[in-house]
């Protein structure tokens, strides 16, 4: 876990400036719709924030990489529409309860927040 | 279940790494495809497309990099990459890496060797149940039989008043005897076959136990059941035995049906109760344990000797211990009670031996009387009072080698960190942290240390063998093991540990501390060479704390080994060359005290034909020992002065006793064979009794009454002999002795109380020699096998105990001594060859790092001679700090162990001059050769090396 911590901190924020720890929310979000390869959930979070929000590989691979050791995603190799192998990441039962208690805490904070700055 | 199958994954990624590298390049490709592919259909041509995508990707290794250090295994992976890269750099320098381990391995070594045999003799705590509730009464150290002295005197009690005690323990959990010696006896154990006929016959040692011995101790057995009071009801009953573990699995083989069957000790069946569990040895913890254990009631058979089960018996053989109240072993107060409680029943016992009642001034002695409660945690041991004090003086010593040999290896890794400044630098400048190259640092001193304390161990299992077979003696069972058991594994293990840190910390810092700027440029050396001050001062200090330290084990080694020398060449008043000694016991083979003279008569024959040996003796003790017999005596027309030490110690010899053992007569004449049976009883006392009760007029002639029933006498003084050390060499005040012809002892001793039969009469066991003295002409081990040959001769059952010269016989009472002054002294040289090849190494390190600064110097016409010297007096330098800070650290260090020292003071100045002069002439000598490589360098290449 420490380890895993350490590493957090290490991974540079996006060119796009991604809210900080927002990045594996938007990942669980994602992949809530459908399992899909790497660059697929790149290319979903930049279309769906409508090119505010971009991923790179750098950040993106690493961050599944934890998920699935944490055990929030799964992946396995298929062939992808150009009959390649990829390998696609799907939610599992305790990625969804973590989607949705992050999401949960989200709203609770960006509504604070919005308080704050409204006042 | 989440943990375990990260678990799972981490471990199989960390062993099939090549399999998740491609993995994650198959990954990217995939990616970088999937871009391209996305790019080229928002209408990039595939060229640029794949321009963005790269671009987007950046680092390819960058990515692979974050995403491996994302996960746990890479800090494993991390801390095995960095051993590899240490062992990789250990390679490269194999004599380094050899030094190293090889004063690492004697040094971890030296400290594990000594570590066992104190954890064994010292802090082992009895395998028992709470053990911190024992408590022995008074010294029991002490063993023997005992007469003529107060109740508990010497830790020695009466058999019946341990009965007393034992049925009555007042504040006490309880309270339990045993006889304060095992006793060597004649086991047989019938074959399989249970004929008589066929029944092996061994010696084996016996211990007394009173009934509750086992249940107060709180041992339990391994299989059948322990000896209880049941079983030492009263004198006669009880023939039960319980074997120690080792006697069952050595001489029984481990036979599991040996429970319930019979075996034979002295010509008696016992029947075989119980196994006691490995490590169990009793309370009181000898050099060879007692093999078995039989009730107190069975005394005549063990010992062979008489009944001491009488109420009343003056005999006093047994060592007494309890347990104390939960309250008592908490709490001071109730430990006074208890305490208390111990004094009354003391002087209640001593008051009833005393017959009339005592005179006012006795009547306080009395009251003044106390049996002491010693802590008995951890047993009482003759080895721990024996070496206790030596073995805690070469612990502090091995402690020291293993400093200087941290010093040593402390310099040599800075030299090698300021000389793998340029790799280190190169590191930083390329993104290591400083974390890292400092980690990297110690886990190859770690490596060192470790790997070192690994052959330390090997070292460690050897010296304490022949450490072990140094203290024992010769002794065949004995109860210590050098085998390292976990808390010596996990010693070793600590000190490696803390070694590896404290002489690889220093030269980690100083790695990471290396800048990165600066040391790159070419400039460098010239600075680090010139003026880094700074630089070597640790190397310094260092060094200087290796003189102070060799210093102080010098010293202590000269001390010890003067004290040796004072005590071996002192005189012992008898001659020590060319003596051999045996011990034999005739008792064990059956002899009755009636049939001694003729047996004694035969075996001097025997032995005084044998070819080169000048004359032969017999003696109930041989002329030095630890134990001896002892009694008070009366001198007729002498009257004691209240409290005089009237004590003499007695011996009971053959005629030619003295002429054998070299002993010479100031006065009159020696104990001479003709002093025959029926003759005029004659007794020789030695020149200390003489003093003493004679001081101004001649003893001879006088009448001497010894207070022992059976050889009370009177003997008249027909001779004084010299002076003899006859125990402990250190003694400073010399015993009284008297000797008395071994023929003149009465057969049967007197009768049990006046007027009784004569027909109850005991034989009297005090006529049975115990010592062969042979007085050869040539070597005396030489006439060993004749020896055993002229006994066998006499009687092939005989049983020889111990066979020794006197030299050996002496080096046994001053055995503490020899272990700690020969090891002190290898130690010694041990540290001084370190501390020489630590100067050595800092020496010829600043001349290789001073040669251009030495070039310049010649360059502008220094002579050889000047820069000699320039090198000379750094190290004169080093060694006069040293020499300040070790000489009084070394007088400090010689008063806490002036107890220790015989014949000189804890600052003999002899010892400190030549240890000054030994490290003195070391250092120069590793001086010395650094200073003339320095004269001969060549000023042109040592500046074109710039």
């Amino acid at each position: 876990m420490a380890a895993k911590n350490k590493e957090e901190k290490q991974v540079p924020a996006p060119p796009s400036e991604l809210v900080q720890g927002t990045l594996e929310m938007l990942i669980l979000k994602t992949l809530a719709l459908e399992p899909m390869h790497g660059y697929g959930v790149a290319l979903r979070i930049e279309q769906i924030s409508r090119g505010a929000f971009r991923v790179n590989p750098g950040s993106l691979l690493p961050a599944l990489s934890r998920m699935e050791r944490s055990g929030r995603i799964r992946s396995e190799w298929r062939a992808t529409e150009n009959n390649r192998r990829a390998k696609y990441y799907t939610l599992t039962a305790t990625g969804r309860h973590s989607l949705t208690a992050a999401t949960k805490q989200w709203e609770h904070q960006t509504a604070a927040i919005s308080l704050i700055l409204e006042a | 279940m989440n943990w375990l199958k990260n678990l799972r994954a981490g471990l199989r990624s960390l062993f099939n790494k090549p399999s998740v590298e491609s993995d994650l390049d198959e990954e990217l490709d995939g990616y970088l495809e999937a871009a391209i592919a996305h790019k080229q259909q928002l209408g990039m041509t595939p060229e640029h497309a794949r321009h963005a995508a790269l671009a987007e990707l950046g680092s390819r290794n960058a990515v692979k990099h974050q995403v491996w250090s994302s996960r746990w295994e890479s800090a494993l992976d991390n801390l095995f990459q960095d051993i590899r890269v240490s062992l990789r750099g250990l390679a490269k320098s194999p004599a380094f890496v050899a030094v190293a381990l090889l004063s690492l391995a004697l040094g971890i070594g030296a400290n594990t060797a000594i570590f066992t045999l104190i954890h064994q003799v010292m802090l082992n705590n009895l395998p028992v149940r709470d053990p911190g509730q024992l408590v022995a009464l008074g010294d029991s150290t002490n063993s023997g039989i005992a007469g003529g002295v107060d109740v508990g005197q010497f830790g020695l009690f009466p058999w019946y008043f341990t009965r007393q005690l034992e049925a009555n323990p007042g504040p006490f959990q309880g309270i339990a005897a045993y006889g304060s010696f095992a006793q060597k006896v004649t086991v047989q154990i019938a074959q399989s076959s249970g004929a008589p006929s066929n029944a092996t016959s061994l010696l084996a040692s016996a211990g007394l136990v009173s009934g509750n011995y086992f249940s107060v101790l709180g041992a339990h057995p391994l299989a059948g059941r322990t000896i209880t009071p049941a079983d030492d009801a009263a004198p006669g009953i009880g023939a039960v035995a319980v074997l120690s573990f080792h006697f069952w699995q050595n001489t029984l083989a481990s036979d599991p049906t040996i429970l319930g069957k019979t075996i034979t000790i002295n010509a008696m069946p016992f029947e075989v109760i119980g196994i006691m569990p490995r490590g169990f040895e009793g309370l009181k913890q000898g050099l060879e344990p007692a093999d078995l254990w039989t009730p107190s009631t069975m005394q005549p058979v063990i010992l062979n000797h008489h009944s001491m089960l009488t109420p009343g018996s003056g005999l006093y053989f047994m060592n007494a211990f309890a347990r104390l109240s939960p309250q008592a072993t908490a709490n001071k107060g109730a430990l006074a009670q208890t305490q208390n409680w111990l004094n009354q029943q003391i002087h209640a016992a001593i008051l009833a031996n005393e017959g009339a009642a005592p005179s006012p001034s006795r009547q306080q002695e009395i009251n003044r009387e106390t049996i002491p409660l010693i802590p008995a945690t951890r047993g009482v041991s003759f080895l721990r009072s024996e070496y206790g004090d030596s073995l805690q003086i070469l612990m502090a010593v091995v402690a020291l080698v293993l400093l200087i040999a941290c010093a040593n290896l402390a310099n040599f890794l800075l030299a090698r960190a300021t000389t793998r400044q340029r790799e280190i630098a190169t590191r930083l400048a390329l993104g290591s942290s400083r974390a890292r190259i400092a980690r990297q640092s110690l886990i190859e001193t770690l490596l060192l240390s470790v790997t070192g304390g690994l052959l330390g161990l090997g070292i460690a299992f050897g010296a304490t063998r022949a450490l072990i077979a140094f203290v024992s003696q010769g002794s065949t069972h004995i109860a210590m093991s050098p085998v390292p058991d976990p808390t010596v594994l996990l010693f070793t293990l600590a000190i490696s540990v803390v070694t590896g840190i404290l002489f690889g910390l220093a030269p980690a810092i100083a790695g990471a501390r290396t800048e990165a700027h600066g040391t790159l440029s070419a400039s460098h050396r010239t600075s680090q060479g010139g003026g880094g001050k700074s630089s070597r001062f640790w190397p310094k200090t260092l060094v200087i704390g290796q003189v102070m330290l060799s210093l102080l084990l010098l010293v202590g080694a000269g001390l010890f080994l003067r004290t040796l020398r004072n005590l071996q060449r002192q005189d012992f008043g008898f001659e020590r060359t060319q003596l051999l000694l045996a011990q034999f016991d005739a008792k064990l083979a059956g002899y009755t005290p009636l049939q001694t003279g003729e047996l004694h008569q035969r075996l001097l024959d025997r032995l005084s034909a044998i070819p080169g040996v000048r004359s032969a003796a017999l003696a109930g003790s041989p002329p030095i020992s630890l134990g001896n017999w002892r009694s008070n005596i009366a001198i007729s027309g002498y009257t004691p002065a209240p409290k005089e030490n009237v004590n003499s110690i007695l011996n009971r010899v053959s005629g030619q006793y003295f002429e054998t053992a070299g002993i010479s007569m100031v006065a009159g004449r020696p104990i001479s064979p003709s002093d025959s049976a029926n003759g005029l009883k004659v007794a020789v006392v030695n020149q200390a009794l003489a003093r003493h009760f004679f001081p101004r007029s001649n003893a001879l002639g006088h009448w001497l009454t010894i207070d022992i029933g059976t050889v009370k006498g009177p003997w008249q003084i027909v001779g004084i002999a010299r002076d003899t050390r006859s125990g402990n060499p250190r003694s400073q005040n010399q015993a009284m002795m008297t000797y008395i012809p071994l023929l003149q002892i009465e057969p049967v001793g007197p009768p049990p109380f006046p007027g009784a039969d004569p027909a109850t009469r005991e034989e009297n066991q005090d006529r049975f020699a115990g010592y062969i003295l042979l007085r050869t002409s040539g070597d005396p081990s030489a006439r060993i096998a004749d020896l055993r040959a002229a006994v066998a001769a006499v009687d092939p059952h005989l049983p020889l105990l111990d066979v020794s010269t006197i030299d050996q016989a002496v080096s046994r009472t001053i055995s503490d001594d020899e272990l700690s002054s020969s090891l002190t002294g290898i130690f010694a040289i041990l540290a001084l060859v370190l501390a020489a090849i630590g100067l050595y190494g800092v020496m010829s390190y600043n001349v290789v790092q001073r040669t251009s600064e030495i070039g310049v110097r010649l360059a502008l016409g220094a002579q050889k001679r000047d820069v000699v010297w320039m090198v000379l007096r750094e190290a004169l330098l080093l060694l006069a700090a040293g020499v300040a800070l070790g000489l009084p650290l070394s007088l400090l260090a010689a008063r806490l162990v002036r107890q220790q020292l015989f014949g000189l003071k804890a600052d003999d100045p002899f010892t400190y001059a030549v240890a000054l002069a030994a490290i003195v002439g070391v250092a120069m000598m590793s001086a010395w050769l650094p200073a003339r490589r320095a004269a001969v360098v060549n000023p042109v290449d040592a500046l074109r090396s710039e």
